[in-house]
């Protein structure tokens, strides 16, 4: 600032002189043009003009030299300037750092996040802000979190409380089927009712249990290397009444030289049995439903597919979501509890697979269960032609 | 005959056990709970071939009257009924010697050749 003050003095009295300067020369020419001293007037006109150079000479180099202050007033001013910024900067970048790394491991899921408030006003009120924002979604998130347990401790003991009084109409009602024959027909119907629905309900409460134990993260499995053959021939073996009754046909096609799978072998089969029963209640009699192992690079690879009605995509969409129930599920009388593929997609990806469902309508529904292989030389024993000893299972398990 | 004492505290389920146990020309002994279950072993003579015991009961629950009857040195094969798997698992956490488990409601054919073999001389 005082150099562009100087400069524009200097400019103002250089101004100033040169027109005195060329007032006193006119003045001059004006005496010569008289006649009226004229010697003396042509060496003001002469001295005025050597004045005015004079002038500008030094006014050009004045300028120059201002001019070179002002650029090094300035340069010292940026550089002060700059240096007052880095402070600024690096006072607020570290508090700035600070809330970015909280921020990513509150994001992350880390509720404990905080940062240390303080530096400049903002980022101390930046910073608060987002500790209060921390604090209370942890509250909240411990809420759920009392809500969610709650929710599971009370599901797990309806089920148990309505176990026993469902054992005991189970088992007063299979009692009665004993003595069928003392029984007149529409008894023995009334009964056949009670034990269906009896079932029904059952399924509802394993189900159940099943989801909630997967919320609770109790949904365990317990693996062991398994031929994936035998597995789906039991589940296909399972449903092969249920089929032949409906007058559907069920095909089984599993791959010689098939890789062992490390899996739970009831979960599995529950996830199978689960989609062949979805098929065979889907489809109409006669339909044909196929249940297939082979080998898929480093996986095994199950699918169960059916030529029945098939889903439309919007229904596709939602189908691994639970209470999700296809068309025929609402007009039919079809037994599912709408929890079965919520539940075979928690196991399948427990197992670390994956489960997805291809269908149109009219074009049948196709569902591919992909299960990781045990590598060749880590399986235990030979991979293939020797049949799983389900007895030696059964026995320690569940009757 | 194959002496088999069952223990739950609900008296429709032990009245569907013997009902169905009888039917297979079984001898029922029945206990409402775990108390009763020591007291029933203590009077038994000759004592029974197997137990059936529920998994929860109140004043005693099976696990606890089977593990007492462990440490008295009572080597009888025994069942244990519970309602569900999660407790199946918290059953077989413990160190307690169990024949098996069965889970209600329960699968009668299945638990009859699991007594047969069981009890099997």
């Amino acid at each position: 600032m005082i150099g562009v003050a100087r400069f524009l003095q200097q400019r103002q009295d250089f101004e100033n002189a040169t027109a005195r300067s060329y007032q006193l020369e006119i003045a001059a020419r004006n005496r010569l043009a008289a006649g009226t001293h004229t010697s003396g007037a042509r060496a003001v006109i002469v001295t005025q003009q050597h004045k005015r150079q004079q002038l500008r000479e030094d006014i050009d180099g004045e300028t120059r030299d201002t001019a070179l202050l002002v650029g090094a007033g300035l340069i010292a001013g940026l550089t002060g300037a700059a240096l007052l910024f880095s402070g600024l900067i690096s006072s607020m970048r570290r508090p700035l750092e600070e809330l970015v790394e909280a921020s990513g491991r509150l994001a992350g899921g880390d509720l404990e996040a905080r940062v240390k408030v303080g530096g400049l006003s903002e980022t101390a009120a930046l910073g608060s802000a987002f500790n209060e924002m921390a604090a209370e979604l942890q509250r909240r998130a411990g809420e759920r979190d009392q809500l969610e347990t709650m929710k599971d401790e009370f599901v797990l003991t309806a089920s148990h409380e309505l176990r026993s009084p469902l054992t005991s109409v189970q088992g007063f009602a299979e009692l009665l089927m004993l003595e069928r024959e003392k029984l007149s027909p529409k008894q023995a119907d009334t009964v056949e009712i009670i034990l269906d629905n009896t079932r029904h309900l059952v399924r509802l409460l394993n189900d159940l249990l099943d989801l909630a134990r997967s919320d609770a993260g109790r949904l365990t499995i317990k693996p062991t290397p398994t031929d994936a053959g035998p597995l789906v021939e039991d589940a296909a073996r399972t449903m092969r009444s249920q089929t032949e009754a409906k007058g559907q046909s069920l095909h089984l096609r599993a791959d010689p030289n098939l890789p062992r799978i490390n899996v739970d072998r009831d979960r599995i089969r529950q996830v199978l049995v689960n989609l062949l029963t979805n098929a065979h209640e889907y489809c109409p009699e006669g339909a044909a439903i196929g249940v297939t192992a082979k080998r898929h690079d480093t996986e095994v690879e199950m699918i169960v597919s059916d030529d029945g009605p098939g889903m439309a995509a919007d229904q596709l969409e939602h189908i691994f979501e639970r209470f999700t129930r296809g068309d025929a599920g609402l007009t039919q009388h079809v037994g599912g509890t709408g929890l079965g593929l919520a539940i075979s997609k928690s196991l399948v990806e427990l197992h670390g697979g994956t489960i997805a469902a291809e269908s149109s309508p009219g074009r049948g529904s196709t569902f591919r269960i992909h299960l990781p292989a045990i590598p060749a030389d880590a399986a235990d024993g030979p991979k293939t032609g020797v049949p799983v000893d389900f007895s030696a299972h059964r026995q320690e398990g569940a009757l | 005959m194959t002496r088999v004492l069952i223990a739950d505290d609900s008296e429709t389920i032990l009245l569907l056990l013997r009902t169905r146990l009888e039917m297979e020309g079984y001898e029922v002994l029945t206990a409402a709970d775990g108390v009763e279950v020591i007291e029933a072993m203590r009077a038994a003579d000759p004592g029974p071939d197997i137990l059936l015991l529920d998994a929860m009961m109140p004043r005693k629950s099976g696990i606890d009257a089977l593990r007492e009857l462990r440490a008295d040195g009572v080597k009888t094969p025994t069942l244990i009924v519970s309602a569900h798997q999660d407790q199946m698992d918290a059953g077989a956490a413990t160190d307690v010697e169990v024949s098996g488990y069965v889970t209600k409601p329960i699968d009668f054919e299945a638990l009859f050749a699991r007594i047969a073999e069981l009890t099997e001389t």
